[in-house]
């Protein structure tokens, strides 16, 4: 997996986080993850196709996520309700947006799928055949991580 | 001692969403996401602009557009929305009228997307997260221009 790919999507993640949820934000240990990654409580899925193909997981727990849609919102939110979804589906959307408009520019040409949240407990991921980069991210209003896994299409 | 209103035009600034004349600047907010439409609804109340409707997609943008016409002054246009994106919608309302003030507003800022915009009659590209200042800033330069 080449680290061109990768880096753009933490970079603007952490700049996303830091203009919209709180100034603070640390990254910590990146890690290679194999096939199956437990996922805390919320997940958002963005899906890339074209040059490359993978997808970008932003997971947190319920807890966190709470924060992280009150904070967007300036306000405290409870529940997990429309205005929370829209709120963390947009997180996904800015972040992965940010990233492949960079992408662009080094050259790298590919798309992206709308995001999609997922809400459960226990839930896994499983990967086929593809390695996926796990960077955890450490803000006041709890942590999260950014999951990116991605292969290079070989046909032209 | 004496108050912040014993000086009160000089410096006083004019919000932004106000015209010459005192009335508000009409917006038409285009955005499928609801925490967007808030987000952009607080910027533009809080300069005195009147939002006088939103549309989740870019059918119900064409047609609001249509339905309130002449009475818009600035449309913000998502462009990644379901039935119809942004870009089309942008086409279809400079077809219906040439001077309307389309700004797009995106996540994704590629140059040939922000080009194919701008030729297609955008009047300017906001790309997200939206700050505040520079909104307010892009959106009072192509409604006053």
């Amino acid at each position: 997996m080449r680290v061109e790919y990768i880096n753009p999507f933490v970079e603007s993640a952490m700049s996303v986080l830091k203009s919209t949820v709180s100034e603070n934000v640390k990254r910590g240990t990146p890690k290679l993850s194999t096939s199956i990654n437990n996922i805390q409580g919320v997940a958002i899925i963005v899906g890339l196709a074209g040059q490359v193909s993978g997808r970008v997981v932003l997971d947190m727990s319920e807890e966190t996520a709470l924060n992280v849609a009150s904070s967007m919102n300036g306000e405290r939110l409870d529940s997990l309700d429309e205005l929370v979804s829209a709120t963390l589906t947009e997180l996904g959307n800015m972040i992965t947006g940010n990233a492949i408009t960079k992408l662009h520019e080094l050259g790298f040409k590919f798309d992206l799928t709308p995001p999609a949240l997922f809400v459960g407990d226990n839930l896994r991921l499983t990967d086929n055949k593809i390695e996926a980069l796990v960077v955890p991210l450490e803000l006041e209003e709890g942590n999260l991580c950014i999951n990116v896994a991605i292969k290079e299409n070989i046909y032209k | 001692m004496k108050s912040a209103s014993d000086f009160p035009t000089i410096n006083a600034k004019i919000p932004d969403g106000l015209k010459e004349d005192g009335s508000k600047y009409r917006v038409l907010l285009v955005d499928d996401s609801i925490f967007v439409k808030k987000q952009l609804q607080q910027m533009l109340l809080s300069q005195d602009y009147e939002v006088v409707d939103t549309a989740a997609d870019g059918e119900e943008a064409v047609a609001k557009y249509k339905q309130h016409y002449p009475n818009i002054d600035l449309v913000t246009m998502d462009i990644t929305m379901p039935k119809m994106d942004g870009l089309t919608a942008l086409e279809q309302i400079i077809e219906f009228d040439r001077s309307a003030k389309v700004v797009m507003i995106s996540a994704l800022g590629k140059e040939e997307l922000v080009k194919k915009a701008l030729l297609l009659g955008a009047r300017n590209f906001i790309i997200k997260p939206l700050d505040r200042v520079k909104v307010l800033e892009r959106l009072a330069s192509v409604v006053k221009r």
